[in-house]
């Protein structure tokens, strides 16, 4: 009975990453739909003739076949899933970005739905249209919501309504604090109260708006990911310098 | 019982290798020194030869026993195309086909963000200054249909374009023989959407 109760089968799941493991197989970092992220052996799948191989590719929809109750499960099957997801370009790694925060910041076996959803439709966006930073900035702050953290944008720390004309600085944990001088020494970030509302609304029209949810979520995440840089910056970074 | 310190020494070597472990080092190591104590010598100076004298072209970056690779400094192949691959596996498959008669680079990687292989891990600046000998006309990007292949591919094109090469990429879709029934659906999308015209 244990092997009928532990076994999923053909769940919606994106593949974030994956490792070597001994000389022909693979552990596979999944995301997957309903019992959120899990990593599976896929059994042989650096075998030439794997039938794995070729589908254990991130930001592509799949449905994937596993069993077991370690922490390690053996992935039995893949499948593609609903539709193909092109991403090209740019668009890529802005895919490599988002698993990157999703291998740092989701929890293990913790299912998260709505992000899930959020995540695979960013993909899709991210395949249509042409580079597009506020796709990211979307998915940033989703993620940090869906995953728990509060990023209060309506109210700043003491309960009152933010205001669009005034100038705030924004603390993680705290939220949008009224700038006197003893909040510029925390860590955090200086804007506009317009920003927050706007966020809040999802309307990222004004440029102003773009430049400051970018600073605002550089600061959160940056305190939640703690002191590892994120490859992915880093690698666009040594790119630019070529 | 523990092993003699030499025993140990060479174990611990031996898990370098990508894929041994403890157990497999054991086992290696006792077949070394117990069935084929020859070709355990053979291979201590096979390795020792290699690490003197293979480095790396100093053209396409592939591993050579001189600053030019044989392949690069020979005058039959075509110089003003310029083919980059992924690893030396890559440029032997392409060298099999028998169907490119052109100069090659190979990265030795491929840009993998998550796990840290950036630019210079892949000689990107080396690459950069390769293509820009003046000779070169078009450079061709071979690197896998994978998605760090293709990231790789994206930023090694928007350097290269940005110096005002040629730049192409090779084709992919149903294999040689490939019949649709049986084919993944992943290619048969790919090559739906890739569809040339007939000429």
């Amino acid at each position: 009975m244990s092997i009928s109760t532990s076994r999923r089968d053909q769940q919606p799941v994106f593949v974030l990453h994956t490792y070597p493991f001994k000389e022909t197989s693979l552990v596979v970092e999944l995301f997957s739909r309903d019992h959120g992220r899990i990593a599976a052996v896929a059994k042989g799948a650096r075998r030439p003739r794997s039938v794995m191989r070729g589908m254990l590719q991130s930001f592509q929809p799949l449905l994937g076949t596993w069993s077991g109750k370690n922490e390690l499960r053996n992935l039995h099957s893949l499948e593609w899933g609903e539709g193909l997801l092109l991403l090209q370009g740019q668009a890529l790694m802005c895919g490599f970005y988002m698993n990157e925060l999703l291998l740092r910041l989701l929890p293990r076996e913790d299912a998260h739905e709505t992000l899930f959803d959020y995540y695979a439709q960013t993909l899709r966006q991210l395949g249509q249209i042409e580079h597009n930073p506020i796709t990211l900035r979307r998915f940033e702050l989703a993620m940090l919501q869906e995953m728990g953290y509060a990023v209060p944008l309506t109210h700043d720390e003491d309960g009152r309504a933010v205001e669009a004309e005034r100038a705030y600085f924004y603390i993680p944990e705290r939220g949008a604090c009224v700038v006197q001088a003893k909040t510029a020494q925390q860590s955090g970030v200086q804007l506009a109260g317009k920003t927050l509302l706007d966020m809040a609304r999802d309307d990222y029209a004004d440029v102003q708006t773009q430049q400051q949810s970018k600073q605002l979520m550089r600061v959160l995440l940056g305190h939640y990911l703690g002191e590892k840089p994120l490859h992915t910056r880093q690698l666009l970074m040594d790119l630019q310098q070529l | 019982m523990r092993n003699p310190p030499a025993l140990e020494q060479l174990v611990e070597a031996l898990r370098c290798l990508p894929g041994v472990g403890p157990k497999s080092a054991l086992r290696m190591a006792y077949h070394l020194l117990q069935r084929d104590r020859k070709g355990a010598s053979h291979l201590a100076l096979s390795l020792n030869r290699a690490l003197e004298v293979v480095s790396h072209c100093n053209l396409c970056n592939n591993f050579s026993e001189q600053p030019t690779c044989p392949l690069c400094a020979s005058e039959k192949r075509d110089a003003s195309q310029l083919c980059v691959v992924e690893m030396p596996t890559d440029l032997m498959m392409l060298e099999q086909t028998q169907a490119y008669q052109g100069m090659y680079f190979v990265l030795m990687g491929r840009l993998s963000p998550l796990d840290g292989v950036g630019p210079r891990e892949i000689h990107l600046d080396k690459l950069v200054k390769r293509a820009l000998d003046g000779v070169v006309q078009e450079v061709i990007l071979a690197t896998n249909y994978t998605v760090e292949g293709e990231a790789t591919a994206h930023y090694v094109s928007e350097l290269l374009k940005a110096r005002g090469l040629k730049v192409s990429r090779i084709a992919r879709g149903l294999p040689m023989g490939g019949e649709i029934e049986h084919v993944d659906s992943g290619t048969l999308a790919q090559a739906m959407m890739e569809r040339r015209n007939v000429k």
